[in-house]
């Protein structure tokens, strides 16, 4: 039943679009066998393999979303292109240079693609460290707030605030220290 | 106070939430106070970094489950399938060159050692197992090279030029006294002209008139006016077999002179199993070919044809049934009139010496003329 729905890579970019997990979860499963042969045939781990697949995915996923994907392959030839790519960088960063690699499909470069999750991938770790660092309960509260779009009333309730005002000033309170958080250590590259 | 008050303006301009008359002015503060620009700016990146944060570890979240669910149905048998492919495809990918090279070069060898095998086996098999036949070769050189100098001692102008001298030679003998004789076809070989000559001198001019390509026999008659007649003939034909064991012998050519050989007939059988001949023990060269082969008693046995190289001792004749055979269909077959065999043997009872007396002058050199290279 599902692989009917989802024979065709148009069907699958169609589905993800249409915010259909089933979809999502269908190119998961059907890519990371050959992902995860990869990177284990190229001196990575079990989990390596997992988090290079993910973020591969991510990546793929990301650009459906943005609407920017210009496909001139197989979504396969794609995933295994960004995913090469990137387990190449971490080989790098590990200072392991890998002379050889055994390709067991065809790729593409996708450099302008893997510099741009780079770059995401940056914000987002300074993000997740600031938001470590402001600790709780501004985490959660900026969490609900902007993330989950909770309204402020449930908030206050949540967070046992005696009115709506309270919440917004520590709301603000912690925004504020997020920001000087973030902004220490994130300088945009334009 | 202030500045919370600040941030909820902020977040409503950049969600889009404020009225037109408000928003127009909060735009116009914005152009006159780059702080409060910069702010909104910042404010802006901040949200949208912590959303897209949020959407991510949500994709995040997702796609573990996806993997743990996956993991956990993940039976091996499913697992093993496009694994051990693309094992496969790696392995190909890296050792494709490898092969192509050992894969090329096991051919190369293959194809070599059969190609030089081959070589060594052809001269191998041709000193084991090849059959020539006796036909001489004249040594056409010192032939040529002594008419050279007799054309240069003669000082008479009027001496014809010298004879174009014979090409090949081999041994016939007569068959029946009205100027019939046998050899063996090959000796005719691309003939021109073929004469007779033997051993009292006797020299005539003949011509083929019947050829049996099978048994290699070829009959020549005498077309000189000049010859009368052979007289009657010493020899008879055996129409049987001759028997395993029997003495034999034979004359012939294989030089200028006549040459006897003697021997036994050592197999009723001939080259390669070819029944049609006998094989013979009798060393012989080339020139013998054509020449009879006679028992003890002075039968005519068989037509000499060959020898194997490379084989001690090992001659071959034509058995004399089917020179025999072949004489009872010339009639039909040349329109010639049917010939009168010998019917009474002279040599039966006399020594070999008496016989050889008797028989040398019905053993005749065969020569054959010829222009063209052969």
């Amino acid at each position: 039943m599902k692989k009917s729905l989802y024979e065709t890579d148009e069907a699958i970019i169609q589905g993800i679009r249409r915010n259909d997990d089933r979809a999502l979860a269908y190119l998961y499963k059907l890519h990371f066998p050959m992902i995860s042969h990869f990177i284990l045939s190229n001196s990575g781990t079990d989990d390596e393999a997992k988090d290079i697949y993910q973020e591969g995915v991510i990546v793929f996923y990301e650009k459906i979303k943005d609407n920017s994907l210009e496909l001139s392959c197989q979504i396969k030839t794609y995933l295994y292109s960004v995913c090469r790519r990137l387990w190449l960088k971490r080989l790098a960063e590990k200072g392991r240079f890998a002379n050889r690699i055994d390709d067991s499909e065809e790729f593409q470069t996708l450099e302008e693609d893997v510099q741009k999750h780079e770059e995401n991938e940056r914000q987002f770790g300074v993000m997740a460290d600031a938001l470590g660092q402001i600790g709780e309960p501004c985490r959660s509260l900026l969490e609900d707030y902007y993330i989950r779009m909770q309204n402020m009333q449930d908030i206050t309730d949540k967070f046992g605030y005696t009115n709506t005002d309270t919440a917004k000033n520590q709301k603000y309170k912690c925004l504020q220290r997020l920001k000087k958080l973030f902004f220490a250590a994130y300088k945009p590259e334009v | 106070m202030k500045d919370y008050g600040m941030y909820e303006q902020i977040e409503r301009y950049l969600n889009g939430a404020m009225a037109a008359e408000e928003r127009a002015a909060f735009e116009a503060l914005l152009q006159t106070d780059p702080r409060l620009a910069t702010k909104v700016q910042e404010h802006a990146q901040l949200l949208q970094a912590m959303q897209h944060y949020g959407q991510r570890q949500t994709l995040k979240h997702k796609l573990n489950n996806l993997h743990a669910e996956m993991e956990a149905d993940f039976d091996l048998a499913q697992e093993a399938t496009p694994q051990s492919a693309q094992i496969w495809k790696v392995y190909w990918k890296r050792h494709a060159q490898t092969i192509a090279v050992a894969a090329s070069v096991s051919l190369l060898s293959v194809f070599g050692t059969l190609w030089s095998v081959q070589q060594l086996k052809a001269p191998v098999r041709q000193q084991t197992a090849r059959y020539v036949e006796l036909r001489r070769e004249v040594e056409k050189i010192k032939k040529e090279q002594r008419a050279i100098i007799n054309d240069i001692n003669s000082v008479d102008p009027s001496v014809k030029p010298a004879p174009r001298p014979a090409r090949f030679s081999g041994t016939g003998f007569a068959i029946s006294s009205d100027g019939y004789i046998v050899t063996s076809s090959h000796v005719l070989e691309g003939a021109d002209s073929v004469m007779i000559e033997n051993k009292s001198g006797l020299k005539y001019k003949v011509t083929e008139v019947y050829r049996d390509h099978d048994n290699d026999l070829s009959i020549l008659h005498i077309a000189d006016p000049a010859f009368t007649g052979f007289g009657k003939l010493p020899y008879t034909f055996k129409n049987a077999e001759a028997d395993l064991g029997e003495r034999v012998y034979t004359l012939g050519y294989p030089r200028e002179d006549i040459v006897f050989g003697e021997g036994a007939l050592s197999s009723t059988s001939g080259f390669e199993g070819d029944t049609t001949s006998y094989q013979i023990s009798i060393p012989l060269n080339p020139g013998n070919s054509g020449g009879p082969l006679l028992d003890d008693k002075g039968n005519m046995i068989g037509i000499i044809s060959g020898k194997q190289v490379g084989q001690e001792g090992a001659a071959f004749a034509v058995k004399s049934t089917y020179l025999l055979e072949m004489i009872a269909e010339l009639p039909a077959a040349a329109t010639l009139a049917p010939l009168t065999l010998p019917k009474k043997n002279n040599l039966t009872g006399n020594s070999r010496p008496q016989q050889l007396k008797k028989l040398k002058d019905y053993v005749f050199v065969v020569k054959v003329y010829s222009s063209k290279g052969v």
